[in-house]
């Protein structure tokens, strides 16, 4: 056997032994209630979308009308859909990541479990044994890619575990702006995304990462997402999820490795119906110079209940770093959890602090708009909107409106 | 324009203000004067219709109609604007933001008034910060009469807009009000407004038409606004109380 069949065959032995293995975090999903994603089949033009996973995907962010400078669709299991725009090729790749690995089979030796470890919980053991495709983008040294790349993965059918694994590396000095939309179309209802991705980010590189969520109300989300960062790497992150969900348990970490790496964690979540929300993220600030933000605004409307957890971990002297969360409860059967923590180890000048405020509007600020002319109800939707400070680069202005138009209403509903 | 009847109003259960009568005609400006903790701020407020200021009796006309329970919005609507003494943080709208909602609120499409505007204010390096977060005194009178311009109500309040203003923009104040009340439209004169002021400064670019004095709950003398402001910077607001004004 050769030595890639030797680490594959280790990873599915470990994967085994964590099946039954529940998550720190976030109610424990019964994966066996599920089905396994259909294949779909492959598409030559993005023309042959149909309208309704387009318009999945626009609500995701993802404006497949427009390309990117790369785009990569999956529908259910199957990669359907890849290319990269003429004046980006050479400069970067996108991929299954099931053909990256054929191609590349390096990949398993030096990216594939690296950064989480493959018996995390049951589901990141479900996502390599029961493996449904991912996206594999690799943007080239010194290549700045100026217009973003978008990549989707959609669920067009009722209950079904869709479990992907990405892998996104920016070689030295790369700069990118990826847009990833997640959705289920309408009539799926039901169903759980597992999502595992390790991003490498070398010496220099710059990656701004926007990632949208658009479930049904019965689903199970669980992303798995870890990045590694070099001397020099910029991460931002930005999570938006507006919809409601079943549930949705994430806790990204950020490797900062190299000197003077510096990631931006920020979560907006507008958690409505009875949405069980966990989420924060985690920065291990390991080297001279490093800098972070981790910051969330929550709003919880119905019955949602939202965690909010940060954990800032220094190594270094000379590091520092900043949580924050802020939330808003519209409604007396709504919660908010802020869980942050801080350690410092060994590094008596490290500064990592926090900031967390769960409370109303002012009503003083809500009659200050009134004054000038604005109903209540726009009142509450405008300062909403500003809490939430939706202002996110690349995505598509129809997003932009479906985003107000949904604290719209809700503003309306909890007058 | 704004008829005044016997209002009395209370804040969280105290009586503040115990029966203030006050008409202010279409073209007239009226400086409302008075020492501290009286309930200037109040009766502005109330005509404005701010919650928690309750109207527990008397009448509020706004051009013949009784206003007394209307919502603050539709006051704002029916042309009645205030620049308020204190003005809140209002986190994630710039100013920039605010200033477009209020020109597409009461219908100007015309959205270059706003840098005009915000320039004869001196606010444009204000534009892009969120409203009244971490303002200095004087930039947030600035703000809020910046705002009035655009909003352009019929009739506008402004609660104490030189506290805080230093000398230089107090003239930018000073000439941002008069434009905002046509003082130097002598023939179209039609708007018109209640200012309240601690300093006679603003005075001399108003050029008020009425100035009363507001004290235990009541309008306790009313005249010429130089000779009421001349009055009580030499003798004092108790001889207020006495004047038979
Ligand atoms: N929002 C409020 N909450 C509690 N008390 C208030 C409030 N506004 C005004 N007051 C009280 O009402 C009285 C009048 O205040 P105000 O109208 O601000 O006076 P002025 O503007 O003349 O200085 C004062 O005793 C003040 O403490
Ligand atoms: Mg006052």
């Amino acid at each position: 056997m050769s030595a890639v069949g030797d680490i594959l065959q280790t990873i599915k032995e470990k994967a085994e032994g964590a099946l039954a293995k529940k998550a720190a975090f976030g109610p424990d999903v019964d994966l066996s209630r599920f089905y396994e994603c259909s294949p779909q089949e492959r598409i030559e033009s993005l023309d042959e979308v149909s309208s309704q996973l387009k318009e999945a995907a626009l609500y995701a962010g993802v404006e497949l009308e427009n390309p990117g400078a790369g785009t990569y669709l999956q529908v259910d299991r199957s990669a359907v859909y890849e290319r990269v725009l003429k004046p980006f090729e050479g400069k970067l790749e996108i991929m299954s990541v099931r053909r990256a690995l054929e191609v590349y089979p390096e990949i398993v030796s030096k990216y594939w479990w690296k950064l989480i470890p493959v018996d995390t919980d049951k589901y990141t053991a479900f996502a390599e044994l029961c493996f449904t495709e991912g996206y594999f983008i690799r943007v080239f040294a010194h290549q700045k890619v100026d217009i973003p790349l978008q990549a989707c993965l959609l669920i067009s059918e009722k209950s079904r575990v869709q479990s992907v694994h990405n892998v996104v590396i920016l070689e030295e000095g790369a700069e990118a702006n990826i847009i990833t939309g997640c959705a289920s179309v309408k009539g799926s209802e039901e169903g759980v995304h597992i999502g595992v991705s390790e991003f490498y980010l070398e010496r220099g590189s710059r990656l701004t990462f926007t990632m949208i969520h658009n479930w049904g109300e019965q689903f199970h989300v669980r992303p798995r997402t870890a990045i590694r960062m070099e001397d020099d790497a910029f991460y931002s992150s930005t999570y938006v999820l507006m919809k409601p969900v079943a549930s949705l348990q994430t806790f990204p970490q950020a490797f900062l490795e190299g000197e003077n790496a510096n990631a931006q964690f920020q979560s907006i979540i507008f958690a409505k119906g009875h949405s069980h929300i966990d989420i924060g993220s985690t920065l291990l600030l390991k080297a001279a110079g490093c800098r972070g933000n981790s910051i969330s605004r929550v709003c919880a409307v119905d019955q949602a209940e939202v965690y909010t957890r940060g954990r800032l971990i220094s190594y270094h002297d000379d590091t520092q770093a900043h949580l924050e969360c802020k939330g808003i409860l519209f409604s007396p059967g709504a919660k908010i959890i802020s869980i942050p923590e801080l350690e410092v180890h060994g590094a008596p000048k490290a500064r990592l602090s926090h900031e967390a405020a769960v409370g109303p509007l002012e009503e003083e600020t809500i009659n200050y708009l009134r004054a000038r002319g604005l109903k209540k109800e726009e009142a509450l939707s405008l300062l909403t909107r500003g809490f939430l400070s939706i202002d996110i680069p690349g995505i598509p202005s129809l997003l932009k409106t479906y985003i107000e138009e949904i604290i719209k209403v809700t503003s309306r509903d909890i007058m | 324009m704004l008829h005044v009847e016997n209002l009395k109003v209370t804040v969280e259960d105290r009586l503040v203000l115990d029966g203030v009568t006050l008409e202010v005609r279409e073209g007239e400006v009226h400086v409302l004067l008075g020492p501290n903790g009286v309930g200037k701020t109040t009766l502005l407020m109330a005509i404005m219709g701010v919650p928690g200021y309750r109207i527990v009796s008397g009448r509020l006309f706004f051009n013949g109609e009784d206003i007394t329970n209307l919502d603050m919005e539709e006051r704002a609507k029916k042309g009645i604007g205030i620049a308020f003494q204190k003005m809140p943080p209002v986190r994630g709208i710039s100013l920039r933001t605010m200033g477009e909602i209020i020109l597409r609120t009461h219908g100007v499409d015309d959205l270059s008034l706003l840098e005009n505007a915000a320039h004869r204010l001196d606010c444009f390096y204000l534009l892009s910060r969120e409203v009244g977060v971490g303002f200095s005194g004087g930039e947030a009178k600035r703000a809020e009469i910046f705002q009035l311009l655009l909003q352009r109500p019929l009739f506008s309040m402004v609660d104490e807009p030189e506290s805080g203003v230093d000398l230089d923009n107090i003239a930018l104040v000073g000439k941002a009000l008069k434009e905002l009340f046509e003082r130097e439209q002598v023939r179209t004169k039609r708007r018109s407004g209640l200012v309240i002021t601690h300093t006679g400064y603003i005075l001399d670019y108003l050029n008020a038409d009425q100035g009363h004095v507001l004290m235990n709950g009541r309008i306790v003398c009313s005249g010429n606004p130089r000779d009421l402001f001349e009055d009580i910077r030499t003798k004092g607001y108790n001889e207020c109380l006495r004047c038979e004004r």
